[in-house]
């Protein structure tokens, strides 16, 4: 017997869906031991992270066995929780939003099924993390490169699916899958695009099909488990460029943002560009108190001296430059042209071609190191993002940033900036970095998260992701004649799964009180 | 020792952070600030720490590298987080002379501090004996 039960459901009936489900992926396949629900609680949780406590893991290994899971949840009507990998740091990582789900761990569907050199693309499971499949690439000397986002333990069908990003021009993780397979809440299978068609040879070559394209329904839903992907991968480059841009000023970043978004909508830069503060930089490679242990938000005066000791602007972007060699020199010098005269010094690239070690190149190398910024405050750490969508506007961008930075100020939280600069908009992230047994930080970075939500909301930004704790509030912002896109997802989500049984509440659809 | 022209900081701490700034700063101004001396001996680039055990005929060195490595090999999470609290040459989890497996094995699956506990789904009990033991070939007998 579990010390956590799903909600509506009598421990009885619990038992026999365990017993259901073990019958299904063998005995290893579930845990329901205090020692193994432990693991999964989320590392960044607010606190204990108790109030996401799950009952039970099973973790099937095929997508029969995902299917044969998804009947007994309907029989049982116990809800589950699907992971890829349970790496969604930051979002809740492998917790449920509602307390009590079954989270369905797909770590041990992680096989690499294809990868086609020529057409540079691959059909991979859920399970396959950023390592895994640098390893395979790397091992089999395939010259395809792929994206990497900033912690790259992950899946790499998870992060797609919440739109995670990378930094190289495959970095929109969500716009690289072609083609997916999806068992649906009751249990059925369906193939995404060419794949709707038994012995499709173009799967991952088109990803519309014919009729409508259903890929986008199972991105940051509850709609279906997606048990196969297709990603398209980066052909090897002749030469890449890099460097990271040092902007002394706060107030550079309207001029910067303006021309690196229009260089970005020109294509001229491909990859979304991150542009992050002082902190951002400080967190990776040092604590907070080496400058400054004094109570409420970090002082300028520490921002600047992290500036001059670290050698950094007060924002700072990397920009990479991928292709033929005569192209990558021609961007060189459009860059050089542009910032040189306004950041007054030359611009060194770091240039890559073929034959060179990986760590010369732009390319996606998948690390942890970003991790390394929940270590800020000291004890166990965690971060939330703050991260409206807003028009790549360079006055805008500087005027919210100015405004989020007075609230971080007020409140008490060190302001950290991360902004990424995408084809049309920006997102203006702002990561909320905290000590969780902290209890009163934990209070005060709660508040801070449901004040920026809803007054970004008010001035039309909206965020792009959910972590599994505000759910609901970040939904309630999509609030056009009167909520109408949650209407149709809960609509959608009755149809489809009229138990209720895939992570009812994620992203707001099919939330059930408590 | 700190080159961090003239300006005071705490080495111990900063080594680690000058080091990777030479490799984040892709302009010339961070390499200025970028230390005397490297955390432990010289740490090896990424593409190799993901690389990490392959091909290894000790099946708990290929795990170490496959589970482990991403965080406690090279300049990463792990090797830096450690190198605050002990002697920086040993922050890389594989050089470590004083692990036994029962600490290895209670640390994965308790987490410690900022690491995350691993499940008995991501890494098996056995899987997870192979690269104890192998994590303790240079420890106490």
């Amino acid at each position: 017997m579990t010390a956590v039960i799903p909600r509506r459901i009598s421990p009885a009936a619990f038992g026999k869906a365990l017993d259901a489900f073990r019958a299904i992926v063998g005995p290893p396949g579930v845990l329901d031991s205090d020692e193994d629900r432990q693991t999964y609680i989320d590392p960044y949780a607010l606190g204990d992270g108790l109030d996401h406590d799950c009952s039970a893991i099973v973790a099937p290994a095929s997508t029969e066995e995902v299917r044969a899971i998804m009947r007994v949840a309907n029989e049982f009507k116990v809800p589950l929780w699907p992971v890829s990998r349970g790496k969604n740091l930051g979002y809740g990582a492998a917790s449920p939003a509602e307390y009590g789900n079954v989270i369905l761990d797909l770590s041990r569907m992680n096989r690499i099924i294809e990868v086609d050199v020529k057409q540079a693309h691959c059909l991979i499971e859920p399970g396959v993390s950023y390592f895994d499949l640098y390893r395979h690439l790397t091992e089999k000397k395939i010259p395809l490169w792929m994206s990497t986002p900033g912690n790259s333990w992950g899946s790499v069908v998870g992060n797609a699916l919440d739109r995670g990003i990378g930094y190289t021009p495959y970095g929109d993780h969500c716009e690289q899958i072609c083609g997916m397979e999806v068992v649906l809440p009751d249990g059925d299978l369906v193939r995404t695009g060419m794949g709707a068609m038994s012995g499709s040879a173009g799967w991952q070559n088109y990803k519309y099909g014919y009729g409508p394209g259903w890929d986008q329904m199972f991105f940051q839903s509850n709609f279906g488990v997606v048990t196969k992907a297709g990603l398209w991968l980066q052909p090897e480059p002749e030469m890449t460029a890099k460097i990271e841009l040092a902007f002394p000023k706060f107030d550079d970043a309207e001029w910067a943002i303006d021309l690196l978004a229009d260089l970005r909508r020109r294509d001229v830069i491909q990859h979304n560009i991150v542009f992050g503060s002082p902190v951002r930089a400080a967190s990776v490679l040092s604590q907070r108190a080496e400058w400054y242990d004094g109570p409420g938000a970090i002082p300028d005066s520490a921002c600047e001296e992290m500036i001059r000791k670290l050698g950094i602007g007060w924002w700072n972007a990397k920009i990479s430059l991928f292709g033929h060699a005569s192209t990558v020199k021609a961007q060189v010098e459009i860059i050089r042209k542009l910032f040189e005269p306004r950041i007054g010094k030359e611009l060194n690239f770091e240039l890559w071609e073929q034959g060179d070690p990986p760590d010369k190149s732009a390319r996606g190398i998948p690390t942890t190191m970003g991790l390394q910024s929940v270590n800020w405050y000291g004890g166990r750490g965690g971060h939330l993002s703050f991260a409206p969508v807003m028009p790549s506007d360079g006055k805008l961008i500087l005027d919210y940033a100015r405004k989020i930075k007075a609230y971080y100020e007020q409140v008490g939280q060190d302001y950290y900036a991360s902004f990424t600069i995408g084809r049309r908009h920006v997102n203006n992230v702002s990561l909320i970095l905290y000590d969780r047994d902290d209890a009163a930080m934990v209070t005060r970075v709660d508040q801070l998260y449901r004040h920026l939500v809803t007054e970004a909301a008010s001035q039309g930004f909206g965020e792009y992701r959910g972590h599994i704790s505000y759910m609901d509030v970040v939904a309630d912002t999509f609030d056009f004649n009167d909520h109408a896109l949650r209407r149709l997802n809960d609509k959608v989500k009755a149809c489809l799964d009229p138990n209720n049984i895939i992570a009812p509440g994620r992203n707001g659809i099919g939330t059930r009180s408590a | 020792m700190s080159a961090s022209g003239g300006v005071k900081c705490r080495p111990s701490r900063l080594l680690a952070a000058g080091l990777l700034l030479a490799t984040m700063a892709g302009c010339s101004e961070g390499a200025q600030h970028a230390p005397a001396k490297a955390q432990g001996a010289a740490m090896m680039p990424q593409s190799q720490v993901v690389m990490f055990g392959a091909g290894s005929a000790d099946e708990g060195e290929r795990l170490y590298g496959q589970e482990c490595a991403y965080c406690h090999a090279g300049r990463n999470t792990g090797t830096i987080m450690l190198g605050r609290r002990m002697d920086p040459a040993q922050a890389e989890l594989h050089k470590r002379t004083d692990l036994e497996p029962d600490y290895v094995k209670a640390v994965v699956r308790n987490g410690l501090v900022n690491m995350p506990p691993l499940s008995r789904v991501e890494v098996t009990d056995e899987d997870l004996d192979k690269i104890a033991a192998w994590l303790a070939r240079n420890g106490p007998k």
